[in-house]
C-alpha cells in the first residue's frame, strides 16, 4: 500500500481556477441584482439558495462522519480527512447565513413574508392581519431566526472544529492507540442529537418559512436527506479528482463502492421522504397545503419533474448494478447528476415560494385594501377547498350506491374527481369563486378548516382580487421557473468558494490519519464484490 | 435419490488468511479445486477462486419489474374498470395512491422469485439430505475440497503434500 503521498499541496494553478470561479459567481450575482424586481428577489433567492445548500453540505459531511465514528466504522478512515475538511466550511456558512440574517433585521430582502416591515401581519387590528402567520409569530421572528440559523450553525461549527482538532492531534502520537479516538468519539456521539434535532429547526427557519402559510412535518428530513446526497456526491467527485492528481492511492474501488452504496441508498431514502410529503398532503386534501403542490406542478413542471428524474430515476437505475458503483467514470457522472439534482431540489424549495412572497408584498403595498386574513395563494387554496367540500357533500349520496356510481360515471351530477375541480377553480375564477364563497357556509360543517376560514368572513369580493393577482406570479420567468445562466454562474461561484476553503483545510493535515486505530482496517477494506476484469484497487502493492 | 458417489479429499484450515494463501498456491500449481467451504463470507475469496458474478440479481430485476407492472396494472383495472370507488373526491385512477402498493408488489415478487430460484438452483427443497463434508466448516474451520474420484494415487499424494505445505490442520477423504 502506497502511503507516501499523504500531504496535499494546494497548487497555485488550482487556486487561480477557483478564484476565477468565485469572480464568475460574484459577477453573476451582480448581474441578477442589476436586472431584478424592487425586492431584488432573484439576487437574494440565489444567495440564500447557494448559501444554504453548501452550508448544509458541510453540515451533513460532519454529521455523517460523526455517525460513522459513533458506530466504530473503520472502512472510512481513508476518506475521513475529506469529510473533516468539508465540515469546516460551516465557518464560511456562518458568514453567508449571517448576511441573510442581517437582511432579515435590516429588511434588505423580502425572502420571508413573515418579516414584512410594513404589514403588521401579527396585529389583529391592522388591515393586513394574517391569522396564519400571526399564529406562528413566536417562531417566525427575527430573534428566533437569528438563533436558529447563525446560533445553531455556530454550535455545529464548534463541534466540527473540536472533532477536527482531536483528529489532527492524533497524528502527533508515536504509535496508534485509542486515546484520541475515544475523545473524538465523545464529540461525535454528542453531535448526533445536537445536529439531528437542531437541523430540523434550521431548515424550517431558513427554507420552509419562505412559504409561511404552508408547513409539512416531512420537510426537515427531506431537506436534510437532500443535503446529505449533495454531500456524498461531492465526496465522490473530490475523491476521483484527488486520485487523478496522484493523491489517495490508498482509496480503492472498494471505498468508492461503499460511498456509492450510500448515494444509491440515500437517493431512495430521499425519494421516500419526497413522496411521503407529497402523498400525505395529496391524500389529506387540505386546501392550504395542497395549493403548495398545485402551484408547483402546474407552473413549475420542469422543476417538479426534473427533480424526480435527476434525484431518483437516474441514481436508482444507474447505481442499481454492482459494477457501476466501482467505476470511477460512471460514479463521477452519477455524482455530477446527483449534486446538480439536489442543488435543483433546493432551488425548487426556495424560488416559487419567495417569488409569491415578493409578489404578495408588492400587491399589498400597492393595493393594500383587502383584509381577508389570507394571502393570495391561500385564498386561491380556499377556492379549491370549497369546491372540494362540495364534492364531499355529494359523495355521501353516491357512497351508498357505489356499484351504480361506476355505471353512471359520465353523467352530469356525478361527483367529478378533484384534479378536474382544481383546474375548474383556476380557470373560471369569477364563477367558481363567487359560488364557492356562498356555498362555503353550507358545506362548512362537514369540514373543520372550512369553518375556521369562513369565520373570517368578507372574503367574497376581496378573494377575487387576490386570486386574480395570484395567477400573475406564475408565468415563465427565467431564474425562477428554471435556473438561468446566472444561476449556474452563482452555483459555480459558491462551489469554487467551497472547494477553495476545503482545499485550504485539506492542506493543513495529512490526507490520511496515520495513527488512527482503524487505519489498517480501512487500508484492507474489501466489499467482497467480485468484478471481472477490474484492474484497480489492489494493484498498488 | 440415488446420487453417484463421489470421492472427495479435503483439508481444513484454522484461519481464512491461511485458506486464501493456500488457494493462491493451488492456482499457481494448477490444481483443480472442486469447492471451498467457509463458515462465513470471506471477502476477496471470489476473485482468487475465479468465480463468475452471480446472475441471480438479473432475475431479481426481472421479477421486481414484473411485480411493479402487475401491481400497477391490476390496481388500474380494478379501480377504473372493474369496481370504481370514489375515495374522498380523488380521481379513480389515483397514481399517488397506487405507488405504495406497486412498491410492495415489486419487493414481494423479487424476494419470492429470487428465493425460489436460488433454492431451485441449489437443489434445496424440504426433506433433502445435506451433503456435508465436515460439520465444523459451519463453525470455525475453512475447507478446500478436491474431487479425487478418478484421480490416480500419485495425484492424491501430491494433493496431500499440498495440504501439509500450506498449513492445513487436518486432511480427510470422504465419499459424498
Amino acid at each position: 500500500m502506497n502511503l507516501t503521498n499523504t500531504q496535499f499541496v494546494f497548487e497555485g494553478k488550482t487556486k487561480r481556477v477557483l478564484i476565477g470561479g468565485m469572480v464568475l459567481g460574484v459577477l453573476c450575482l451582480v448581474l441578477t441584482a442589476l436586472n431584478d424586481d424592487e425586492y431584488h428577489t432573484r439576487f437574494w433567492t440565489n444567495f440564500l439558495h447557494n448559501s444554504v445548500y453548501f452550508t448544509a453540505i458541510a453540515f451533513m459531511a460532519m454529521f455523517f462522519l460523526a455517525a460513522q465514528i459513533t458506530a466504530f466504522a473503520g472502512w472510512m478512515t481513508a476518506i475521513k480527512r475529506i469529510w473533516e475538511s468539508m465540515g469546516q466550511f460551516m465557518l464560511v456558512g456562518l458568514v453567508l447565513i449571517g448576511i441573510v440574517a442581517i437582511g432579515v433585521w435590516g429588511h434588505l430582502h423580502h425572502l420571508y413574508h413573515w418579516n414584512d416591515p410594513n404589514l403588521n401581519i401579527s396585529d389583529p387590528s391592522a388591515p393586513h392581519y394574517d391569522r396564519i402567520i400571526a399564529g406562528k409569530s413566536g417562531f417566525l421572528n427575527p430573534v428566533f431566526f437569528t438563533i436558529a440559523s447563525i446560533g445553531f450553525l455556530a454550535i455545529w461549527y464548534f463541534w466540527s472544529y473540536k472533532m477536527r482538532q482531536t483528529s489532527i492531534a492524533q497524528d502527533t502520537m508515536e504509535t496508534a492507540s485509542r486515546d484520541y479516538y475515544k475523545t473524538e468519539r465523545k464529540w461525535a456521539a454528542s453531535f448526533l442529537p445536537i445536529g439531528g434535532f437542531l437541523s430540523a429547526v434550521f431548515f424550517w427557519q431558513v427554507l420552509m418559512s419562505v412559504d409561511p402559510h404552508w408547513y409539512s412535518t416531512m420537510f426537515a428530513w427531506y431537506a436534510t436527506a437532500s443535503a446529505w446526497l449533495g454531500s456524498l456526491a461531492l465526496t465522490v467527485m473530490i475523491i476521483i479528482y484527488l486520485k487523478s492528481r496522484g493523491y489517495l492511492d490508498f482509496v480503492t474501488h472498494d471505498h468508492l463502492h461503499d460511498v456509492g452504496k450510500y448515494v444509491f441508498g440515500i437517493s431512495v431514502f430521499w425519494t421516500y421522504l419526497w413522496f411521503d410529503q407529497f402523498m400525505l398532503i395529496w391524500y389529506a386534501n387540505n386546501g392550504e397545503e395542497t395549493i403548495y403542490f398545485k402551484e408547483r406542478m402546474n407552473h413549475y413542471p420542469v422543476l417538479f419533474w426534473g427533480n424526480l428524474l435527476m434525484n431518483f430515476v437516474a441514481p436508482f437505475l444507474i447505481l442499481m448494478r454492482n459494477d457501476t458503483k466501482r467505476k470511477f467514470g460512471t460514479m463521477f457522472f452519477v455524482a455530477l447528476i446527483v449534486f446538480f439534482g439536489h442543488w435543483w431540489d433546493y432551488f425548487y424549495m426556495i424560488k416559487p415560494g419567495a417569488r409569491i412572497a415578493a409578489h404578495e408584498a408588492k400587491e399589498l403595498a400597492e393595493g393594500g385594501h383587502h383584509n381577508t386574513g389570507l394571502s393570495a395563494p391561500a385564498s386561491d387554496a380556499l377556492a379549491v377547498k370549497t369546491v372540494l367540500s362540495n364534492v364531499k357533500g355529494e359523495q355521501h349520496e353516491s357512497g351508498e350506491q357505489q356499484p351504480a356510481a361506476a355505471e353512471s360515471h359520465g353523467e352530469a351530477n356525478q361527483p367529478v374527481p378533484n384534479d378536474e375541480n382544481m383546474h375548474d377553480a383556476e380557470a373560471s375564477e369569477d364563477g367558481a369563486h363567487g359560488a364557492s364563497a356562498d356555498d362555503h357556509g353550507a358545506a362548512a360543517p362537514a369540514d373543520e378548516h372550512g369553518t375556521e376560514e369562513a369565520d373570517h368572513g368578507g372574503h367574497g369580493e376581496d378573494a377575487h382580487g387576490a386570486a386574480a393577482h395570484a395567477a400573475e406570479p406564475s408565468g415563465f420567468r427565467l431564474g425562477f421557473t428554471v435556473p438561468g445562466l446566472e444561476e449556474l454562474g452563482v452555483m459555480i461561484g459558491f462551489l469554487s468558494l467551497f472547494l477553495f476553503f476545503f482545499f485550504t483545510q485539506l492542506e493543513r493535515a495529512s490526507l490520511i490519519p496515520l495513527k488512527d486505530p482503524y487505519l489498517e482496517e480501512s487500508l484492507h477494506h474489501e466489499t467482497g464484490a467480485n468484478i471481472e476484469g477490474e484492474g484497480g484497487g489492489h494493484d498498488h502493492h | 435419490m440415488a446420487a453417484e458417489s463421489k470421492k472427495v479429499l479435503y483439508g481444513l484450515y484454522n484461519d481464512e488468511e491461511d485458506l486464501k494463501g493456500a488457494i493462491k498456491t493451488a492456482n499457481a500449481a494448477h490444481l483443480n479445486i472442486m469447492d471451498v467451504f467457509t463458515p462465513f463470507p470471506v471477502h476477496g475469496l471470489d476473485p482468487i477462486l475465479g468465480l463468475k458474478e452471480s446472475r441471480l440479481h438479473i432475475l431479481g430485476f426481472i421479477y421486481g419489474a414484473t411485480g411493479a407492472l402487475f401491481g400497477f396494472l391490476a390496481m388500474t383495472w380494478i379501480f377504473t374498470t372493474d369496481w370504481p370507488i370514489l375515495f374522498g373526491g380523488k380521481p379513480y385512477w389515483s397514481v399517488p395512491a397506487f405507488i405504495p402498493i406497486t412498491f410492495e408488489m415489486t419487493v414481494l415478487f423479487s424476494a419470492w422469485g429470487m428465493t425460489i430460484t436460488f433454492y431451485t438452483i441449489c437443489g434445496m427443497w424440504p426433506g433433502v439430505k445435506a451433503k456435508t463434508l465436515d460439520n465444523r466448516i459451519t463453525d470455525d474451520k475453512f475447507c478446500i475440497a478436491f474431487d479425487v474420484t478418478d484421480a490416480p494415487d500419485s495425484d492424491v499424494k501430491n494433493l496431500q503434500g499440498f495440504f501439509t505445505n500450506t498449513g492445513a490442520s487436518e486432511v480427510n477423504v470422504k465419499a459424498l
